[in-house]
């Protein structure tokens, strides 16, 4: 059900003057928890589970609780279409946005899902819940990605197309190198199939902290920053969007994602009528996801504590504003866990420690320079490569830690040399487990600045979008909020913790952490 | 290639051959080399040695500056004027000057030297970390309101410049940004683009020539962007320029551009 305050036409300071004050009081409640751990929700939203949402709740994950704020108040969930199976494969919106998941979709949750059902859930669709359609449905190995990594398949038309269906003349060719799935050869599937198609596999993006993913107030122009080419628009109001949404940003506006994975995902024969769509934007407009409470660091909504955490404070933030810097920050967090008095009681002075380590894994993201190299629209706007930056540089976004704008970058997960896979040798029983394709960029076009003209790639990114050499391997970074709920990270779950995560960035970048800066930043992370 | 279908009337204009003096004049320092890094205990800056001289070219600051760092992996043309001086991070200064990372890859150009408590950067306006809350080359607090251009009325000439060899690049967007602007308020005006390429004269007297098809792809593209952004003139026109301009050192690197005419 729908608070009607915010579908009452009122004007919007009088509206964030309620979001101000429905965060405020959830932060009221948060705060009334007291150091112990909160009862946690019922952790698997099955579609048409007919349960009440509440205005705030929380869900056990590895790390502590992370916290659900919906500022329009409690949702009873019956008849709403993010949570009812609208589609012809009994899937809802909320099979792979999961509340305990931070809204998006853990791999233990998977795991789960599959041991609880015997692999009947909706969630191991034949669509894209298997390596591909074609294979059985019963066998756990044709889940494998899914299982394993969290990742969904998601196949689109080669060459790209434009929205309105017209071909898009790539700058490159596309080969299968590796095709372990068997969807990227397969002759109905695949590239050669009488609908070419290609088949990529990537994990499902949090929906919640939305108004941030959104916000266009920064950093957007007709024209992307990254490359100067026009940027995408809303169909419906033609105003400029940040093409932040997706991991290829294909999709302009949560509208126009809501219909697209209608369609695929859920299987729907038709798209979703106005209004429908209507309740599944509110509903994705208005929901929070932050860690609320940690093991070790206790409650990290309480009163006077670090101001970024925990969903209300997300709800309450602003948009648009850029964090790298000294007067907004990208996760303001303050002082008061920088230096802490120590009691004797063991109990206290560990979380006392714990959460100094965070303070310190905050200054590790914040002020940690290394040199930033071959990053794809990174290096390439204009800041020379390398460059001597901290994270901050790239995951800018205040309270997100997202680009303010046309996040897209290659930071090497899905291309080679950087992108993870098993090693292949004699002796190994393990196999590759992505896909591998040959890019290879026309000879009349500039060579990619970095990569050449010759590209081996896991999952081409937004070049299956735009056709552009330059785009191939770029992924929209995402949010870093919840993290402690929805592992593994990145767009191909190739980092199974956050120190997999932090392990990659110092491989990728010779950052040359010490391992107190990796349990430091780790601990920051998992607070997020 | 790109085709922009039946909008557009293309005009061409016969290469010809550049005309060029023998040399640049002597505080002229044109050249192909790699970009050297030499880190600082702020933020790093940007060398290249050329005939046994190393050449002071800029700092690493942010997308508000003039000076774009080039690339490692990638060779680079320099077009820069000695300045009378004292050296910079060992370098000779050059200013002004311009860079162009060279399109292709090239491994060797791989040096990153290291801090040096010889080598400051005390004019640096940022750190290489977080900013104070602007960016190194915006007004800062307190000083005043800027002053706003006057607005544009009539026909307006907008111009991009490109690296060598190069066509439209991320720093481009300000540019198209502003062609759109104006030409969006102006209904459907007529737009014409004409696009050119250049040559520089090097300071050991070769000349470096752009590719013989770039004006033809830089006008191509530029009036496809604009289309792409959703412009709708009434009438897009595109020319481009094969010949050489005369190219004598100094000041070379205004011959890479598009010029784009938007006449109400």
């Amino acid at each position: 059900m729908r608070s009607p305050l915010l579908y009452t036409p009122i004007a919007n300071d009088k509206r964030r003057a309620f979001i101000a004050a429905a965060a405020a009081l959830a932060a009221a409640a948060f705060a009334a928890h007291s150091a112990e751990k909160p009862d946690a929700g019922a952790q698997w939203w099955p579609p048409g589970a007919g349960r009440t949402l509440p205005a705030s709740t929380s869900y056990d994950n590895e790390h502590g609780q992370l916290g659900i704020l919906n500022t329009a108040g409690a949702i009873d969930t019956r008849g709403h279409p993010f949570f009812e199976p609208i589609g012809t494969n009994g899937r809802a919106c909320v099979t792979c946005h999961q509340p305990a998941d931070a809204m998006s979709l853990a791999v233990d949750s998977i795991r789960a899902r599959w041991e609880e059902t015997g692999g009947r859930d909706p969630l191991f669709a034949a669509v894209d819940g298997q390596n591909c359609p074609h294979l059985p449905s019963d066998a756990r190995a044709s889940h494998s990605l899914l299982l394993d990594r969290g990742l969904i398949r998601v196949f689109l038309p080669w060459p790209p197309q434009r929205r309105d269906g017209s071909a898009i003349e790539p700058e490159f060719t596309l080969e299968v190198v590796r095709d372990p799935t068997g969807c990227n050869t397969h002759a109905e599937h695949g590239l050669t199939s009488p609908r070419p198609m290609v088949s990529v596999y990537r994990r499902p993006r949090p929906v919640a902290n939305l108004k941030y993913v959104t916000a266009a107030e920064f950093g957007v122009g007709p024209f992307s920053l990254k490359d100067a080419q026009p940027a995408a628009r809303d169909p419906a109001t033609r105003k400029l969007v940040n093409m932040n949404m997706m991991a290829d940003a294909r999709e302009p506006t949560l509208t126009t994602q809501a219909v697209s994975a209608a369609l695929t995902h859920l299987a729907m024969p038709a798209a979703p009528a106005a209004a429908v769509l209507e309740r599944i934007v509110s509903f994705e407009s208005q929901v929070y996801a932050a860690q609320s409470w940690h093991a070790q660091a206790g409650d990290l909504t309480a009163p006077g504590g670090p101001p970024a955490l925990g969903p209300a404070a997300l709800a309450a933030g602003r948009t648009s504003v850029l964090g790298n810097n000294t007067t907004a920050y990208v996760f303001p967090i303050g002082d008061v866990w920088r230096s802490l008095p120590r009691t004797g009681d063991a109990p206290h002075d560990a979380e006392s420690a714990f959460r100094e380590s965070v303070a310190r894994g905050h200054d590790v993201f914040f002020l940690r320079t290394f040199w930033i190299k071959d990053a794809m629209h990174l290096n390439s706007v204009g800041l020379g490569n390398p460059v001597k930056r901290t994270c901050s540089t790239c995951h800018g976004m205040h309270m997100t830690g997202m680009d303010t704008a046309n996040g897209w970058m290659d930071i090497g997960t899905t291309n080679l040399p950087w992108a993870t896979e098993t090693p292949v040798s004699p002796w190994a029983e393990k196999q590759p487990e992505m896909p591998l394709f040959k890019i290879t960029c026309d000879k009349a076009d500039a060579p990619h600045p970095f990569l050449g003209r010759v590209i081996y790639t896991q999952d081409p990114g937004r070049a299956l979008i735009t056709g552009r050499c330059n785009d191939v391997g770029t992924i929209v970074m995402q949010q870093f909020r919840g993290l402690a709920a929805r592992a593994p990270y990145f767009s191909n779950g190739s980092a199974r913790t956050l120190r997999e995560l932090i392990d990659f960035y110092d491989r990728r970048f010779n950052i040359q952490y010490s391992d107190d800066e990796k349990q430091d930043l780790g601990n920051f992370l998992s607070t997020l | 290639m790109h085709t922009l279908g039946s909008l557009f009337a293309v005009a061409l204009t016969c290469a010809a051959a550049a005309g060029a003096a023998e040399k640049p004049a002597a505080t002229q320092r044109n050249f192909v080399s790699c970009p050297i890094v030499r880190d600082t205990a702020t933020v790093p800056c940007w060398l290249a040695e050329h005939d046994g001289e190393l050449y002071y070219l800029g700092i690493q600051t942010d997308v508000s500056a003039d000076f774009h760092p080039p690339f490692l992996g990638h060779r680079v043309l320099v077009e820069g004027a000695l300045k009378d001086a004292p050296r910079i991070c060992g370098g000779l200064v050059l200013e002004p000057v311009k860079v162009s990372p060279l399109a292709e890859l090239d491994g060797t150009c791989n040096t990153i030297l290291p801090a040096e408590d010889r080598y400051t950067v005390p004019f640096a306006p940022r750190p290489p970390g977080p900013s104070g809350g602007r960016l190194a080359f915006d007004p800062a607090p307190g000083a005043g309101p800027r002053t706003a251009p006057p607005p544009l009325e009539g026909p307006q000439e907008f111009v991009l410049y490109y690296d060598f060899d190069m066509l439209v690049g991320g720093r481009h967007s300000a540019v198209l940004s502003r062609i759109y602007d104006y030409a969006s308020k102006q209904g459907a005006p007529h737009i014409v683009v004409t696009a050119y390429r250049g040559a520089t004269l090097l300071s050991d007297g070769t000349l470096l020539v752009e590719r013989d098809d770039l004006p033809q792809l830089r006008a191509r593209e530029v009036a496809k962007l604009l289309q792409g952004a959703g412009l709708a003139p009434s009438a897009m026109l595109i020319d481009f320029v094969n010949e050489l301009p005369t190219a004598d050192g100094d000041g070379d690197w205004q011959a890479r551009r598009a010029v784009v005419r938007v006449e109400p």
